[in-house]
């Protein structure tokens, strides 16, 4: 079984590069697009995408809430983690979940092992006699 | 490193196309580098200056958007980081044969597949993406 894929989509370089990498050691295969039209873009291919970790406020025409709403029409039942600083936002959005910036990588890695899985339990586990 | 292994080489890919950008990239990781992605001029800068990024090439779109052109960020990159090896590429398939390369130098001295399949793979992405918007 392959490893779960998330799309990783943030315009800070840094943040988006320390996420990726990251969620790489955690043993995810990870997409990364620097905004919301290459989020679509890449959706729009067709490769398997099991998550998607979003900024809501990006350059371009579709923000983090847009691509959420174009996923959810594309596959409903892939989950949408939306990340703002924006607490207003927080109050009513389409994603399946919202985290506030600042938040911790390990918030973010219980979300996701939450939503998608932990990939090193889909190993297939060695027991010893 | 402590263990003995050594820290795996680094590159940037920079694509302003995140479907190019991405197979790349993915191509490389393949290869055993870790592997930036950038979608600018201005991403490279920032990876480079950023200073705890150990950086060994960079390869580079020849269409490459933000503040330096792909020219003037050669001319910049030798200034600035004369050890970054920089490498140019004019279109996917072109891109692709220097990925093959730089795989053939890679940490794992071994490529995961042939570099016309990445050009090949790209060019299915982009035309579904395409397809989709027509």
């Amino acid at each position: 079984m392959g490893a779960q894929t998330i799309l990783v989509v943030e315009d800070e370089f840094l943040i988006r590069f320390m996420l990726a990498d990251s969620l790489r050691e955690l043993g995810y295969q990870v997409l990364e697009a620097v905004d919301g039209d290459e989020g679509f873009a890449i959706l729009l291919t067709g490769q398997a995408v099991d998550l998607i970790v979003t900024d809501v406020r990006m350059p371009g025409t579709i923000d983090g809430m847009d691509l959420t709403r174009r996923s959810k029409s594309l596959a409903p039942a892939r989950p949408v983690i939306v990340c703002s600083a924006d607490l207003l936002r927080s109050e009513s959005h389409p994603a399946d979940e919202f985290l506030t910036k600042p938040y911790s990588f390990e918030a973010l890695a219980g979300l996701i092992a939450r939503l998608i899985g932990d990939p090193w339990q889909t190993v297939p586990q060695i027991h010893s006699a | 490193m402590a263990d003995g292994t050594p820290d795996p080489q680094c590159l940037i890919v920079a694509d302003a196309d995140v479907l190019v950008r991405n197979a790349l990239a993915e191509y490389l990781r393949h290869c055993g580098y870790k592997v930036f992605e950038a979608a600018t001029s201005d991403e490279v800068v920032i990876a480079l200056e950023e200073g705890t990024l150990q950086i060994d090439a960079l390869l580079a779109d020849a269409d490459l958007a933000g503040r330096y052109n792909v020219f003037e960020l050669r001319i910049w990159v030798k200034d600035h980081h004369p050890g970054v090896e920089v490498v140019l590429a004019g279109n996917v398939d072109a891109a692709a044969k220097a990925a093959g390369q730089l795989c053939d130098e890679g940490p794992h001295l071994k490529r995961p597949y042939d570099p016309e399949s990445v050009a090949a793979h790209i060019k299915r992405l982009l035309a579904a993406t395409r397809g989709q918007k027509r």
